[in-house]
């Protein structure tokens, strides 16, 4: 995947069975430590040169092909250092925005695994909705598409080495994102 | 405080005691002005209705038929590079049902097509074309110099469009005041001003659009205490504010709270690049700006232009708070740059703001929870009779050699958030702009 998030395209044999229970149990799992903020084992879960990307999404006529630039306004333009410095700012004791902390619940779905020209590197498809609730009656709902590139690692793990989710919504109906999606 | 302020004798005519609503002497707030739906429906007509209201950066429209569509107060509003070459207003809604127009939120077009009826309007609004035109042939009462999209008056300072609904308006000039010497410090500490970067970044708060205001008025008091996670995980520790090095500045309402420190914002980007390039001009922005302007080009500040324009100096981003009901706000976050800065700062910049100032940044993050709250308890008709305390600083307004405006000494202060209510007050409580004193 390029940078703006372009799959190389080849063709789509069928993904073994087994490799693609594997990637969706690694999503599951993902989604799981975020649901319990275990944000230092989800931090593991991502490769050095991570790219995770939440552009901001903009209504505009069909002529006007929304493109994804680059250099766009975002929620998240990340490399690992700066999803470091958010995790960290989660952590503090004084981050009065979680605490009483946020209930969260990520869903993933419609998870579809393509082979790309790297044998140790695949394109993932999935639809997540992220449902926060806090306090008596705060709720907030986000839905978005998101775009995955899964590497296996040296050490045989799964790695997660980009992301480009796409809301669903163009004015982000919550107060934050004070979670990762 | 129980008796009701707001008596409307007729839609025109509301009979308005703004001075129990705010008393800015003794520092006291109603919070009835948070929370009752005809105070909000006033704001409605005498504030956003007659106020210049910022709507482009002119980088943002470059090029003829170049739009974008936004609001003031809740009416909607396409903004679009007129074949004259300047920035045209307009309400986006036909003049014939009603209809929205205009459906895309940025663009290039050559004509604004109704979708109902097709009625066509030009670059400026102008009533073009019709469909079946035959049927309206020679009706004396269709006149199509008449039947445009209603226009503001659109003017601009250095870049930054302002529009305003009120033909009886002061210019924006005059609007500005002395401000406009404060808001040179980020729109000409450089010869070629400034530059938007593309896109925005919209959310939806359930506030009422007057906290985040004066929240960036003037509130530096809440950034050590809010934001003390962030601080924390950036720098270990909260930055410290100098009383007698930061000042409260404020202007017909307009209000910066500021220290002197010159790159105290900049520092929270954690970019070394730009941190540089801001010591890089250090001199030439002080030739341009003087020594106490300059150093405020990055320092630990906010500001807002009333009503509902607030910046970060230093994180380089415009915001505005659109009200879309009494406890509803959207808000609509841009981040620029000098426009002669080393492009690669661009990202530096916009990552930095993301990282910091927007929906998921480390300090916006807990900013959100708090104006909702400050908002959603005042359905309690108890808890509205509870006056607020606005009171810190009464006594520290100074004289300053250079700043101008109202100054007043530590940017710990209240005096920019008394000022903004007062502002508000004036309008609320004038029945045309020749009642609202210059401040
Ligand atoms: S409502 Fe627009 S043409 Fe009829
Ligand atoms: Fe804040």
């Amino acid at each position: 995947m390029n940078q703006s998030g372009q799959v190389a395209s080849c063709d789509n044999p069928a993904v073994p069975i087994v490799l693609l229970l594997e990637i969706q149990q690694f999503l599951y799992r993902e989604a799981r430590l975020l649901d319990g903020e275990q944000y230092d084992e989800w931090l593991e879960l991502l490769a050095d040169d991570i790219h995770y990307w939440v552009p901001g999404v903009q209504a505009r006529y069909r002529k006007d092909v929304e493109k994804f630039s680059a250099g766009r306004m975002a929620y998240f333009d990340d490399n690992l250092e700066y999803l470091k410095i958010r995790v960290a700012r989660a952590k503090q004791p004084n981050a009065w925005a979680e605490d009483p902390p946020t209930r969260h619940f990520h869903l993933v779905g419609n998870i579809e695994v393509e082979i790309t020209e790297n044998p140790a590197e695949w394109t993932v498809h999935s639809l997540i909705l992220n449902n926060r609730h806090r306090t008596e009656n705060d709720e907030m709902e986000i839905k978005a598409r998101r775009l995955d590139l899964v590497r296996r690692d040296q050490d045989g793990s799964l790695k997660l080495a980009r992301r480009k989710v796409i809301l669903q919504q163009t004015v982000l109906q919550s107060k934050n994102i004070n979670t990762f999606l | 405080m129980s008796n009701l302020v707001v008596e409307t004798t007729s839609r025109e005519v509301p009979i308005v005691r703004t001075g129990e609503w705010v008393d800015v002497e003794n520092g006291w707030l109603d919070r009835r002005i948070f929370w009752q739906d005809d105070i909000y429906a006033l704001e409605l007509e005498r504030i956003f209705a007659r106020c210049w209201i910022f709507v482009a950066h002119d980088s943002q429209l470059p090029e003829v038929g170049d739009f974008l569509t936004s609001t003031i107060g809740q009416d909607a509003v396409i903004v679009s590079r007129g074949e004259d070459g300047k920035i045209h207003t307009f309400l986006n809604s036909c003049s014939h049902r009603g209809n929205r127009v205009c459906f895309a939120e940025v663009g290039k077009a050559r004509r604004f097509t109704c979708n109902f009826h097709g009625w066509s309007y030009g670059l400026d609004g102008g009533l073009k074309s019709v469909s079946r035109p035959q049927s309206y042939d020679g009706k004396s009462n269709f006149d199509k110099a008449k039947l445009g999209l209603h226009p503001a008056r659109v003017e601009s300072y250095k870049g930054m469009h302002f529009a305003c609904f009120d033909p009886a308006a002061p210019s924006l000039e005059e609007y500005l005041g002395d401000f406009r010497w404060y808001l040179d410090v980020i729109l000409d500490n450089d010869e070629g001003g400034i530059e938007f970067i593309d896109g925005n970044i919209k959310s939806h708060l359930k506030c009422n659009w007057k906290f985040p205001a004066e929240n960036f008025v003037g509130d530096s008091y809440h950034a050590p205490w809010t934001h003390g996670s962030a601080l924390i995980a950036m720098f270990g520790k909260a930055p410290t504010m100098r009383a007698e090095r930061s000042y409260h500045a404020n202007v017909n309402g307009h209000g910066w709270e500021f220290g002197l420190d010159f790159i105290g914002n900049a520092a929270t980007l954690n970019s070394p690049q730009i941190i540089e390039y801001l010591r890089g001009q250090e001199t030439k922005f002080a030739e341009r700006l003087g020594k106490v302007r300059s150093r405020m080009v990055g320092s630990l500040s906010s500001a807002n232009v009333f009503p509902n324009l607030s910046f970060l100096a230093g994180h380089n981003t415009f915001r505005t708070w659109n009200p879309k009901g009494p406890s509803e706000t959207e808000l609509n976050t841009w981040v620029f740059l000098n426009a002669n800065a080393p492009q690669e700062l661009k990202d530096e910049y916009r990552r930095g703001v993301m990282l910091t100032f927007s929906p998921a940044g480390v300090f916006e993050m807990d900013d959100g929870e708090n104006f909702e709250n400050c908002t959603s308890v005042n359905a309690g008709v108890v808890t509205r009779r509870q006056m607020l305390h606005v009171g810190m600083g009464l006594d520290s307004q100074i004289d300053h050699d250079e700043l101008k405006g109202n100054v007043y000494q530590s940017q710990i202060n209240e005096a920019n958030q008394r000022a903004f209510y007062q502002r508000w007050a004036d309008l609320m409580g004038a029945e045309t702009w020749a009642d609202v004193p210059v401040r």
